[in-house]
């Protein structure tokens, strides 16, 4: 049976103004994450993400609420979480003078790595990161891919148990990207680490994570597997029809199981809650014009996404 | 974590600190030029206002205390101030460190940089002023360098205090503070020409005590060095303090994600 490597009750955070206004960034948060899972935060921008992995990862603190990261307590126990974490940031920054290896060398430092284990760790992630020809390169020179490869490298530093991963692609190209992703699946799988990400790019999510917790103005509004959500929230199918001739799109709303229309000229595009019978219904309504295609569509995190952000 | 792992997590920001230093042409200013500029102009001074040796002594000593001071105060500062330019504060803090890891590393290179500056000016004050530093023997000079090192932790820290309470702007402090001790602390004159108000002040400044002891060895005067030792030893510990005191509240305030951002 899998370890729990974060589990939240009742988590709170806001912000003071300078006037002591307070504003709430999150409220009441409660989760679970497995250790043997990626787990997504999603939402739209504003929504919390980063406040709630930074929250996790114990750099900044809850007002209210319980948290245990690997079983252990967020307020007692920081330091023990400290070192068997590590995070990789949006938009990741480090010394800009500093060169790769140079980098990850004063990173395994603060982990008080030393000797021939700090050298192995270093190696060990140039190599697994492909940064071997930018070793010698500083921060500054490196282009946005290296330096999100460099970040994941430094977060596999002192071999941890649990990775935070804010917005891991955000910025990259789609070739780097989907390297990116490849390389965030053979961490989770190959070094057994709990992955924990951020992202508001849908395809990512559904492609990497096994469950997912949507946030909304730092609401908790669904939690659960890509697969499930899309189930719950009865979300249809679009079905997409060209055809050429008389068509009475109007009548298409007295179809039981149509949830949404969208028609032009030759196109309709069609929302229904997908059984055989109200697909039939719809082809029906077409026999007086030539079909010349159908696509049905399932629907993807992107509409579930949409959905719950609404 | 056995002792080797501790002192790398000191050292880490020493090695930090150095790579920085070596690759920034600012540098050369912070250990040559300002340090040298600063000597010649209160050397020629003495000159042109003709003042005796003793007086010459006191305002090179003077002279040489804020040089140092200035560089290693800047080098415990950089230790955030670096951090804080580069946006990468997050990094450091999620890293299982304490203050003092990142002070004392930090300290130890303001400590090498302060001795080459204090080595340079040793040299270029006895060859062009004829003051020799090193008059009263090693043990003064190092008591001397031991308060000065300590005063420089002490701005340093209260610099790193100010980041994390205050935000980004806060970095002017870092500038900003050598000077009010340049004030009050007697760098070129004694306390005693001082507003009542300002000597009460100067008398709560442990570099006041240890200048008044180093100048003793030329210009025979009363000192408190034990007073001096002690009030260091207590700024050091409660600024200490205070810093791991603003680390977790700028964690609570949420003052670490927007220095990062």
């Amino acid at each position: 049976m899998s370890e729990i490597s974060v589990k939240a009750i009742g988590i709170f955070k806001g912000y003071k103004s300078f006037f002591g206004k307070n504003t709430e960034v999150l409220k009441d948060i409660t989760l679970e994450i497995r250790s043997d899972e990626i787990f997504g935060i999603l939402g739209p921008n504003g929504s919390g993400k980063t406040t709630l992995i930074s929250i996790f990862s114990t750099l900044i603190y809850p007002e209210k609420g319980s948290l245990k990261i690997l079983g252990l307590d967020s307020r007692t126990e920081k330091d023990a979480i400290r070192k068997q974490i590590n995070i990789s940031t949006a938009k990741p920054n480090f010394p800009w003078s500093l060169t790769v290896r140079e980098n990850l060398k004063h990173y395994a430092m603060l982990y008080g790595m030393y000797g021939s284990e700090l050298k192995k760790s270093v190696d060990e992630q140039i190599e697994a990161f492909e940064l071997e020809e930018y070793r010698d390169i500083k921060f500054e020179d490196l282009s946005t891919g290296l330096k999100q490869r460099l970040s994941l490298a430094k977060a596999m530093l002192n071999r941890p148990r649990l990775i935070f991963l804010d917005e891991p692609t955000t910025g990259l190209d789609p070739e780097i990207a989907i390297k990116t992703r490849q390389l965030i699946r053979r961490i989770h799988r190959e070094n057994e680490v709990s992955v924990i990400l951020s992202t508001h790019y849908m395809p990512e999510a559904e492609m990497l994570c096994d469950r997912i917790a949507f946030l909304r103005h730092g609401q908790m509004v669904a939690q659960d597997t890509p697969q499930n959500l899309k189930n719950q929230l009865h979300l249809g199918e679009r079905m997409i029809l060209h055809y050429v001739g008389p068509v009475n799109i109007d009548e298409l709303e007295h179809i039981p199981g149509v949830m949404r229309i969208k028609a032009e000229p030759g196109i309709a595009e069609i929302v229904i809650d997908r059984t055989a019978e109200n697909v039939d219904r719809i082809i029906k309504l077409f026999a007086g014009a030539s079909i010349l295609n159908i696509d049905i569509i399932e629907p993807d995190l992107e509409d579930v996404f949409l959905e719950l952000a609404r | 974590m056995n002792w080797r792992g501790e002192l790398n997590k000191y050292l880490a920001s020493t090695y930090k600190n150095w790579i920085i230093s070596k690759r920034n042409v600012f540098t050369l200013f912070e250990l040559f030029f300002w340090p040298i500029m600063g000597l010649l102009t209160i050397g020629l001074l003495t000159r042109f206002l003709n003042v005796s040796s003793n007086t010459v002594s006191f305002l090179l000593v003077g002279s040489i205390a804020l040089a140092i001071l200035q560089t290693s105060q800047m080098d415990v500062a950089y230790v955030l101030l670096f951090d804080m330019w580069s946006k990468s504060i997050k990094n450091t803090f999620i890293a299982p460190i304490k203050s003092y890891h990142l002070v004392f590393g930090a300290l130890l290179f303001g400590i090498v940089r302060g001795t080459f500056v204090f080595g340079i000016l040793v040299v270029v004050s006895n060859r062009l002023f004829g003051f020799d530093f090193l008059a009263g023997g090693i043990a003064p000079v190092l008591i001397f360098l031991v308060g000065v090192y300590a005063m420089a932790a002490v701005i340093g820290i209260t610099v790193c205090i100010s980041i994390l309470t205050f935000g980004q702007k806060a970095d002017v402090a870092a500038w900003s503070l050598s000077g009010v001790v340049l004030l009050v602390s007697g760098i070129y004159y004694p306390v005693e020409v001082l507003p009542p108000a300002l000597q009460a002040l100067s008398r709560a400044i442990p570099l006041t005590y240890f200048l008044e002891y180093y100048r003793s060895v030329y210009i025979s005067g009363p000192h408190n060095i034990v007073l001096g030792a002690l009030l260091a030893a207590l700024y050091l510990v409660v600024g200490l303090m205070m810093f791991a005191w603003s680390i977790e509240r700028a964690r609570r305030t949420g003052i670490m994600l927007r220095l990062s951002e």
